[in-house]
């Protein structure tokens, strides 16, 4: 059965005066244009999954986003992306975002990437398989589009050749 | 990420955004969202909170076989246990936007 579900407001948990000033660019009534959308071809428990936020999340081992430019243009967030290994140990981590806390993140990975409960659930059939990789790109574009080239493209390229079916996204 | 969400699934992947503010499908048209009253940068839960965020994330997947239209929005019961000034979800240092954009967002408070 169906359950009346409430709906969440996405405006709780920011101060009034940064509510009101989001709210100046969001429309208040549902889109209106095409929505780009693929049905899963299979069950979920045959499906390969990965997952991609927007956290600012790299490897220690890779350059960092870039937060310097950033905080000398604010207009401007880095447009690139980092691979995360689905077995990626929490101590091998960093965060750089400068619109929220990173410190959750560097304590438990899964609160934003939820890499050890994709395999988790690959293992108990809930999913078919966790895919190798899971990504992070940089959620701070305000009005710039070169992200979707330099990251979200490549992204897609490797999860074609890790034959991934569906994808869990995360917004920092 | 919806803007990513798009292109990932024009690219030929189902895509689920697990959102703490859904409202941002009205601006760019998300193909499935799955609404969190979480703070931001914990979509998933508490830390070290394993059986909590499974079960968000169990229930964000889901959608993937629920959904039958493009621009769902699955509305999550979750409550997070802290009151939001209480979460600490906010950067340590004000972002560079915010900065620049301070007299605007007073303004907009006032309206």
């Amino acid at each position: 059965m169906p359950h009346e579900q409430s709906m969440v407001d996405g405006y709780r948990f920011l101060p009034p005066g940064l509510a009101a000033w989001i709210k100046t660019f969001i429309p208040e009534e549902d889109f209106k244009g095409e929505i780009p959308f693929q049905p899963l071809t299979k069950p979920l428990g045959n499906c390969t999954v990965a997952a991609v936020t927007s956290a600012g999340i790299s490897l220690c081992s890779d350059p960092p986003f870039d937060m310097d430019r950033e905080k000398r243009e604010p207009t401007w967030g880095d447009p690139t992306y980092r691979k995360i290994p689905e077995t990626t140990a929490q101590d091998a981590i960093q965060v750089n975002h400068l619109h929220i806390n990173p410190r959750y993140i560097l304590e438990d990975i899964n609160v934003m990437l939820p890499i050890s409960h994709l395999r988790d659930f690959a293992g108990e059939g809930v999913i078919g398989k966790s895919a190798p990789t899971a990504y992070s790109f940089y959620g701070f574009q305000w009005e710039r589009t070169d992200f979707l080239k330099e990251a979200i493209a490549p992204i897609a390229e490797q999860m074609r050749s890790e034959a991934v079916d569906a994808v869990i996204m995360t917004p920092a | 990420m919806g803007l990513a969400a798009r292109q990932l699934e024009a690219s030929g992947f189902a895509t689920v955004v697990l959102t703490p503010t859904w409202e941002f499908h009205r601006l760019v048209g998300i193909p499935r969202s799955a609404a969190i009253a979480y703070p931001y940068g914990r979509p998933l839960g508490q830390v070290g909170d394993r059986e909590g965020q499974r079960k968000v994330l169990r229930a964000a997947l889901d959608l993937l076989e629920t959904a039958t239209a493009a621009g769902s929005v699955s509305h999550l019961p979750e409550e997070w246990p802290e009151a939001p000034r209480d979460t600490h979800w906010h950067p340590p240092e004000m972002s560079p936007i915010i900065e620049a954009h301070l007299e605007d967002i007073k303004k907009a408070a006032r309206r």
